[in-house]
């Protein structure tokens, strides 16, 4: 199912006596996840990500703006009533119940659909001419089979009469993500799910939730504040800051084309390095330095800030770029050079290859133009080129 | 432990394991049938378009509010209604009370019934025996609390934990075991001559009888460990500062803790204080030999239950309204004091 | 609370089992010094519960014991045998056994032959088994689930409103700082055959509640009714503020889950607040086993005395009856005694029982 975010708006009202003005969790949102596909929201804390998916979910009233799943308004709808999954990000399993409880609780209040047929097996119109379909109760043995199933598709099924705290928070995680699944929602809502995981859990749950996603075709959102995380599952993500949506897209295309400095400095690590420079005759400059040739279009001479993503700088004897290394930092794979430079505006930090051999003191490098960004100054530093 | 009991009790029973029920379940036919993957699974109102339900819930929940707010005006009124009756009573003639139709205002205004209460109910002595009393115990359990609960809440010492455990479980004791052999108790210290009302130290029989409404309730275990609990909150660097500056614990205690556990304190005390006002079983015991030094609640019950018969109600009222007053009293003004210190008990701790 | 309760526990299970050593460390300089500031309290709770405590259960076997001089004539088990059969004051300074007595209902007394072969009349005073204990079993099992149930709603209604919340928690609080006997007697004016609720719901004036020729049941009825206004203000303040204390995570987590308001009580609320549940059951429990003050407040005396038709005699009220009279005091220690077992049994009943249901 689709769901269509039009001019979504969360406002906490201040208080004007106390001359505390209104904030605004949520700026008009516009967003539409497709139908089947898995969408990141990103953002710093803060940018009102959550706020969003708990709009989304029906815990949060926008104060503004519809929320639409397919071709239904469900804005002003109860959560229990927009049948979705939610995983929240301290996962909220019910403590008193066994994880089969957990599992099977959203079923305990849902109700299954059959079509009416005649005695020949066709199916049955009511008087709207729509075909006729009658609700019961799922019974105990329908409701053991799926929990069961859904519990197989997670990887849990070795927990079932175990009790919440007797699992590790990667087990936890996948029970919420059980009892988000198991009522075959149109809809799954994941609240930062990863965050409360150790690194190494966290790079395989993370491919678990790509393949349950997958596997299922649920339409999917979901929050993170690790670009990493939502660059590496997502079909699509939405970079957001301070409750306005700063740019959206295929991950790859989003880091490739930063739409301004902040998405740039936001998706990366280590982030992008920031240089004070200027554009003159077509040409971006750091210090005295040409970085990049503008060929697309003309564009003014003006101060501008440059950005180099750290992958973009080389190490090249025969470079002209020259940087103050003051520590290298090993990282196993790649080293990380952390340098200085007279125009930078912090620390530059760049990889490079661990068999090249570097020592602390002047090193001298080349860029990569096409990893080089330049950002206006003014409003909302968007990028130049 | 618990899975070997009940493997036991399986085996003695031949009854099956959770694990072979499963297996069996699987088995049947119809569980085999069931097929999931062609399931719809929907809400309880099915595929009802989102307008539709947005209207019932909204109907759904003014009901709601309608019935939650309509039960606790309800249940208010349950609770507030005795307060109003007991007021109205005390300005009512008996034959008002009495009559065949019920007023809800009084018909004439009856102040009298007050004076009457003055007159004949010695209402100034007895709330003088209770204010004494109450004063006098309530100081003396804040004292014994105070340092009770620093003991265990600060200091070491070999058996704290057993000590602890024992005086909590003192609380579940019924008193009535205890009030027998204090009864004799009192009867028999120095300062009680019991029965003879005869004492010769320099006590006089009225100040034996007080003394034995006092001390028996100095102590107080509920409060030590109320009071306990606020004083393990206080950080344990504000001790050590304490330690490094050279203050002795003694010092720390009352210089530090005391005025930060304040508010505990003024909770237990107007408790106490509250529950010397409502004491009546002791007192009725140990004052049964004048019952002019009986306290306010004992006098309460024994005055007007009747003349010539039928029950004056309206100078009951009075009484009872000059008994629960001062209590309401208290309630206003140290409402949140008092409900903190009562709540208290309910939360993890 | 739930630390209380687990206090209590462990202090019962360290009973049996050998307490570790402590190993010395720096804390300990502080040994003799807390002992100081615990005088106080031990001495206190030693002269006036540890050492009753005691002396009432060896009181409770003493035969004609005497509580001016101190004096008895040894061991017997005839106080529980007075409490558990026939027991009231007796003419004699001897009991009598009720299996060799005769009864005789018009001047309400036994007479027979005591143990000693004298022959004497006992005055049918009270009768244990047949009124105090049945009448605070009922009085137990009736007020106190019933007034857990109206609280757990009060509280879930007042949890969730928002306007005049303060207010309403404020009025249902006001019964706890009322005084059980003034309240009692407006209730006593309340459910008078002439009073307001007969007046109200039209029983007329010879519909009596709590008169002298009112049936048990209807005295019964007034009784609990008092009990559970009194008892709710305390029971709704713990459940409300432990109520306040559950995450609201949960109760999102069950609308997710699309359960319904009575669903998300059952399966949510009430397992949430089990450990509050599980401490009033016990608190008021062991308090309504002692219900005494609220038959006094609303009867004055429990009628048991000439021409009444009901007997409003409670446990406690009976242990108060024989402490009154030097004579019976033995017996009251016996009952007292017997009052405590029962408590101590319902206490590990809950306890066992609750095992599985508490979620701490």
């Amino acid at each position: 199912m689709e769901i269509r975010l039009k001019n979504l708006t969360k406002c906490f009202p201040g208080n004007p006596k106390k001359g505390i003005p209104d904030t605004y969790a949520v700026n008009a949102l516009d967003i539409t996840v497709p139908d089947g596909k898995l969408v990141g929201l990103l953002g710093p804390s803060g940018c009102g990500k959550s706020t969003t998916l708990y709009m989304i979910a029906g815990l949060l009233e926008p104060s503004e703006g519809e929320i639409w799943f397919g071709d239904e308004d469900v804005t002003d709808l109860e959560p229990e009533k927009r049948g979705i999954g939610l995983v929240f990000q301290n996962y909220a399993l019910y403590p008193h119940m066994t994880v089969y409880k957990n599992v099977a609780f959203p079923l305990t209040n849902l109700r299954i659909e059959e079509k009416m047929l005649d005695e020949n097996g066709n199916q049955l119109l009511d008087e709207d001419g729509k075909p006729a379909v009658k609700r019961r109760k799922l019974t105990k043995d329908e409701i053991d089979k799926i929990v069961r199933e859904t519990a197989r598709v997670v990887q849990i099924e070795q927990f079932l009469e175990r009790k919440p705290n007797q699992l590790s928070g990667g087990q936890q995680q996948r029970v919420a993500i059980a009892r988000a699944l198991v009522k075959k929602p149109k809809v799954l809502l994941l609240d930062e799910p990863l965050s409360n995981l150790d690194a190494r859990l966290r790079l395989q749950t993370r491919e678990e939730i790509r393949r349950i996603q997958q596997s299922t075709g649920i339409t999917t959102v979901f929050v993170t504040h690790d670009q990493e995380e939502a660059m590496s599952i997502s079909d699509e993500i939405v970079v957001m800051k301070l409750g306005v949506e700063q740019q959206r897209g295929v991950p790859q295309e989003v880091y490739n084309n930063p739409c301004n400095k902040f998405v740039a400095n936001f998706l990366g690590t280590p982030p992008i390095n920031l240089f004070k420079g200027k554009i003159k005759g077509n040409k971006v400059y750091v210090g005295d330095q040409v970085v990049r040739d503008i060929t697309e279009k003309d564009v003014p001479d003006q101060d501008c800030t440059v950005g180099i993503r750290p992958e973009g700088i080389i190490v090249d004897p025969n470079g002209t770029f020259d940087f103050e290394c003051g520590r290298i930092l090993t990282m196993g794979r790649d080293i990380m050079l952390m340098s200085k430079h007279p125009e930078a505006l912090s620390d530059t930090k760049f990889l490079i290859d661990a068999f090249v051999q570097v020592e602390v003191g002047n090193v001298k490098c080349t860029v990569k133009p096409h990893k080089c960004f330049a950002f206006s100054l003014e409003g909302d530093e968007l990028r130049i080129i | 432990m618990e899975y070997d009991s009940r493997n036991f009790i399986q085996k003695l029973f031949g009854m099956k394991s959770r694990e072979q029920k499963q297996a069996e379940r699987e088995a049947s036919a119809e569980y085999q049938a069931i097929e999931t993957s062609s399931m719809t699974l929907v809400i309880k109102e099915g595929h009802t378009d989102a307008a539709q339900l947005a209207r019932a819930q909204k109907v759904g929940k003014i009901i709601g509010s309608i019935i939650t707010y309509g039960f606790l005006l309800f249940m208010s009124v349950i609770i507030l209604f005795p307060f109003y009756w007991m007021i109205i009573t005390s300005l009512k003639s008996t034959t008002e009370i009495r009559g065949n139709v019920q007023t809800f205002f009084p018909v004439t205004v009856l102040w009298s019934n007050y004076i009457t209460v003055f007159n004949t109910f010695d209402f100034v002595t007895y709330v003088g025996n209770t204010l004494i009393v109450g004063v006098i115990s309530t100081i003396g359990t804040l004292i014994t609390t105070i340092l009770a609960a620093f003991a265990f809440a600060r200091l070491n010492f070999h058996g704290k934990d057993l000590i602890f455990s024992i005086l909590l479980a003192t609380m579940m004791i019924p008193g009535e075991m205890m009030v027998i052999t204090n009864y004799i108790t009192v009867a028999k210290l120095p300062w009680y001559e019991f029965g003879h009302g005869m004492v010769n130290g320099w006590l006089t029989y009225k100040d034996s009888v007080f003394a034995s409404m006092i001390v028996p309730f100095w102590v107080s275990v509920f409060y030590i460990y109320l009071l306990r609990q606020n004083f393990k909150q206080i950080p344990n660097e504000l001790y050590l500062a304490a330690k490094v500056d050279g203050k002795s614990d003694w010092q720390f205690l009352w210089k530090v803790m005391v005025p930060l556990a304040a508010p505990t304190l003024i909770s237990i005390f107007i408790l106490k204080l509250m529950g010397s006002w409502n004491s009546y079983v002791w007192p009725q015991l140990v004052t049964a030999k004048d019952e002019s030094w009986r306290l306010v609640t004992n006098g309460l019950r024994s005055s007007f239950s009747t003349s010539a018969g039928e029950p004056q109600y309206g100078i009951q009222m009075a009484a009872t309204i000059l008994v629960t007053v001062p209590l309401l009293l208290l309630f206003i003004f140290f409402r949140k004091y008092i409900m903190k210190g009562v709540g208290r008990a309910g939360i993890k701790g | 609370m739930a630390n209380v309760l687990g206090k209590v526990k462990d202090f019962f299970g360290g009973l049996f089992k050998r307490k570790e050593r402590v190993s010395a460390d720096a804390g300990e300089r502080n040994n003799w010094k807390a002992w100081l500031y615990l005088a106080p309290v031990i001495i206190l709770l030693a002269i006036f519960t540890f050492y009753p405590l005691i002396n009432t259960v060896v009181i409770a076997f003493l035969k004609n014991y005497n509580y001016t001089t101190g004096l008895s004539d040894g061991f017997t088990f005839d106080n529980f045998l007075n409490v558990l059969t026939l027991a009231g004051r007796t003419t004699t300074q001897e009991t009598i056994y009720r299996w060799n007595t005769t009864y005789d209902a018009v001047t309400k007394t036994y007479t027979g032959i005591d143990s000693d072969g004298i022959a004497c009349t006992v005055y049918f005073q009270t009768d244990v088994i047949k009124y105090a204990l049945p009448n605070t079993m009922l009085i137990t099992f009736i007020t106190v689930p019933a007034s857990i149930v109206i609280a757990l709603l009060i509280s879930v209604c007042l949890h969730s409103i928002k306007a005049f919340q303060k207010i309403f928690q404020t009025i249902f609080f006001v019964p706890y700082v009322t005084n059980a006997i003034a309240v009692g007697m407006v209730f006593a004016v309340l459910f008078d055959s002439k009073g307001i609720l007969n007046y109200i719901f039209n029983l007329g004036d010879s519909f009596f509640w709590i008169d002298r020729a009112a049936p048990w049941s209807h005295g019964m009825i007034a009784l609990c009714i008092y009990i559970v206004w009194h008892s709710l203000p305390y029971k709704i303040l713990i459940f409300l503020s432990a109520l306040q204390n559950i995450d609201k995570q949960y109760y999102d987590a069950a609308k997710i889950d699309c359960a319904g308001k009575f669903k998300t009580f059952m399966n949510v609320t009430v397992p949430m607040l089990s450990p509050q549940i599980l401490y009033i059951m016990i608190t008021s429990f062991i308090g309504s086993f002692k219900e005494y003050t609220s038959v006094v407040g609303l009867f004055g005396s429990p009628s048991t005395d000439g021409g009444s038709t009901k007997n409003m005699y409670t446990i406690v009220y009976y242990i108060y009856d024989c402490i009154k009279q030097p004579d019976t005091v033995a017996r009251g220690a016996a009952a007292a005694l017997l009052l405590f077992i029962i408590i101590m049994i319902f206490t590990a009943i809950q306890f066992q029982v609750s095992k599985k249901r508490v979620h701490y």
